[in-house]
């Protein structure tokens, strides 16, 4: 048997085993269902992208609405480009339904049957306020309404002056950071954080519980006249990585499928691919290390219960990169998400937080994995060693100056 | 053939192994027994390489044990190790792929153990739902189920049920018909005397005795004579050579010397010699004469 095939088989094991347990599934659904739910929540906040409009009179004003020329009149809901706040390139439906005077108009307002309504081009009723971006709709239509109608009464032909008014938008353009998707890219780099937090945390325990689990139970003697130490550790963390992975790869699609469904899909920033790739290569890297570290550290312990205190010093590191990342999602521009984003462990986290964040240029991304690689491999390197040594020796705790002599 | 050679261990100030050495031939069953402490289960543990020694050396078929020989070992170790919530049969599978068995080999080789050992019935339970007893059917189909070539087993026969113990034996035995060397520690010294062709006895980090169980008799068991005399006046052997023990009609002398012949005559003179010969010692009181 080659030494892969025997990794394999180990993590075959361990997904097949864990992959069944209540604790892994649970997570599964719960973090899809979280995330999922997260897609939603901006539409949930925002104002409706959909409005009902009253007009009172006015065909033209109707026509300009509804985008049509003869203006028929009816409930005929049509999408209009808002010139809405930047970036924010979503269309809102307009429901425009003809009303026969005022009277009826504030009626039917009060009754919540309308967001607002326009009374013989002159005045725009609502109930309160009009919906900002409404306004903007609004008030465009009007123009557009009445610049034709003077146009027309000049003697101009009405379709000459339809023709010659239908004018392309500006295109919004930065000249410093794009800051169109901050808020997009704000809830983004939260939901990789908590994502990439629980993900990370839960397989570095499962590392761990395993590593214990085998030397407590003394299998790890027997498996060990079978297999090398390595095979063993490397099986283990590839199995538990592959289902981690898994997980995140759900968490992925669920969002991305919640936030099209949601409509949230139009406000997220370009680019969402690389931003995805990414968080799945700092992942893996994330991963390899912590859990490297939480397998070196337990298998200096016999007990399960002895588990969290020897893995305080894993559990410092990660929280530490956790509140520096949780730091970077508000302040992703900041020169302390900057510096930390290259220095390994931290970048696991705070890079692909920054990448969501803001935009970051590609040295710097390829920089900061090229030194996170270095320290896994370090990590590896050092954590098979303690592994090997510490692995066998049951009973009272290993000293980790004992282990990696 | 497997043989231990002299194997020195120390833990800080203590000598777990001051000179451990024997040989465990091929088709042989040799018992190793031992007090509590004296050496056992750290000789088990060097030789399946889960600990190393500070000094000596294991070797199969002549050659320094390599981990790729060990991989066609059979090992049970003292402490029992299965994972709880692994099912099985899966689990004995899982064990005959790591040594090397295609899925197919290790299905079938399961199936046929868990047969022998009676487990066919929970082959689909999870091991923590298993009785202990039971448990340690399954963790000796584990050390069996790659057809291994030699065993190594640390107490295999502790916390059994008679009905276990012989299909243990009868599991064993065949494999020592095939030719394979087994070598297993017990504190059952009846059932090492029945079943070992060799035993091994150490104290204290040190072999004190090995042998057939014939030639330890021999060496331990001689010297002491059984004499029972009918119609004897009492204290007829108060005279004798030797350690006398006078129980009535029972007399024992030890330390003879020599083929025992002038006792024989004290006895039939005094009266009507019933029984005369030597004792043959049970591996116990071998044991506790060789470890005092």
């Amino acid at each position: 048997m080659s030494g892969m095939s025997g990794l394999w088989l180990v993590a075959r094991r361990e997904i097949a085993t864990r992959g069944r347990t209540k604790g892994y599934l649970i997570g599964l659904a719960l973090s899809a269902l979280l995330v999922g739910a997260l897609a939603f929540l901006p539409k949930a906040f925002d104002g409706p992208d959909s409005y009902t409009v009253g007009v009172v009179g006015s065909p033209a004003l109707q026509a300009a609405l509804t985008g049509t020329q003869d203006g028929t009149p009816g409930d005929t809901a049509v999408t209009v480009k808002p010139l809405t706040e930047a970036g924010q390139d979503e269309a809102a439906a307009i429901t425009v339904r003809p009303l026969a005077d005022e009277a009826a108009a504030r009626g039917a307002l009060l009754d919540g049957e309308m967001d607002a309504a326009v009374v013989g081009d002159r005045k725009v009723l609502a109930d309160g306020e009009v919906d900002r971006e409404l306004d903007v709709i609004l008030q465009s239509a009007h123009q557009t309404a009445q610049t034709q109608r003077q146009l027309a009464a000049a003697g101009l032909d009405p379709a000459e002056v339809a023709e010659a008014m239908r004018v392309a938008p500006l295109e919004q353009v930065s000249v410093g950071a794009d800051t169109r998707y901050a808020a997009a890219r704000a809830g983004i780099a939260t939901t990789v954080i908590i994502v990439l937090f629980f993900l990370l945390m839960q397989a570095a325990m499962f590392v761990a519980m395993g590593v214990v689990e085998e030397k407590g139970s003394r299998i790890v003697e027997i498996l060990l006249t079978s297999i090398r130490p390595w095979q063993l550790l490397g099986g283990k963390i590839a199995g538990l990585g592959l289902l981690a992975l898994a997980n995140l790869l759900v968490i992925i699609v669920v969002g991305l499928g919640a936030a099209a469904a949601s409509g949230f899909a139009v406000d997220l920033p370009p680019g969402m691919t690389g931003i995805m790739l990414g968080i799945v290569l700092w992942f893996l890297l994330g991963y390899a290390f912590f859990s490297t570290m939480a397998a070196a550290l337990s298998s200096l312990v016999s007990r399960q219960e002895e588990v969290g205190s020897v893995l305080t010093p894993m559990q410092v590191l990660f929280m530490g990169s956790y509140l520096v990342a949780f730091f970077a999602t508000m302040e992703p521009g900041s020169a302390v998400a900057r510096v930390m984003s290259f220095v390994p462990p931290f970048s696991s986290l705070v890079m692909p937080v920054r990448t969501a964040g803001t935009e970051v240029p590609l040295w710097e991304i390829g920089l900061a994995a090229a030194l996170m690689v270095a320290a896994t491999a370090a990590m590896l390197a050092v954590g098979a060693r303690v592994y090997e040594r510490a692995v066998i020796r049951t009973g009272a705790r290993v000293k980790f100056s004992e282990a990696v002599r | 053939m497997i043989e231990i050679d002299d194997l020195r261990k120390r833990y800080g100030d203590k000598t777990a192994l001051a000179g451990v050495s024997f040989t465990v031939r091929p088709g042989e069953m040799f018992g190793f027994v031992g007090a509590n402490g004296a050496g056992k289960t750290t000789t088990m543990r060097i030789l399946m390489g889960v600990l190393t020694a500070d000094a000596g050396e294991v070797r199969w078929n002549g050659g320094p044990l390599a981990f790729a020989d060990r991989r066609r070992f059979g090992y049970m170790p003292e402490e029992r190790g299965l994972y709880q919530k692994m099912k099985v049969a899966e689990q004995v599978e899982y064990f005959g792929r790591l040594n090397g068995l295609s899925a197919a080999a290790a299905r079938g080789a399961t199936a046929d153990l868990l047969e022998r050992l009676s487990l066919t019935g929970r082959a689909g339970d999870e091991v923590g739902s298993l009785s202990l007893g039971n448990q340690q059917r399954v963790q000796l189909a584990v050390a069996l189920v790659h057809d291994p070539e030699a065993l190594v087993l640390d107490e295999p026969f502790s916390g059994l049920d008679p009905l276990a113990v012989d299909a243990l034996v009868e599991v064993l035995a065949e494999r020592c018909r095939a030719g394979v060397p087994v070598l297993f520690s017990s504190h059952q010294l009846d059932l090492v005397e029945r079943l070992c062709d060799a035993v091994g006895i150490v104290s204290a980090g040190r072999m004190v005795a090995t042998g057939t169980v014939e030639e330890l008799r021999a060496r331990e068991g001689r010297g002491v004579l059984k004499v029972v005399v009918r119609d004897a006046a009492p204290g007829w052997a108060a005279g004798l050579p030797g350690e006398v023990t006078d129980e009535g009609d029972e007399v024992l002398v030890a330390g003879v010397d020599g083929d025992g012949q002038e006792i024989l005559r004290a006895a039939a003179a005094a009266g009507t010699v019933e029984h005369f010969g030597w004792e043959r010692p049970s591996l116990t009181e071998i044991f506790r004469e060789a470890v005092a």
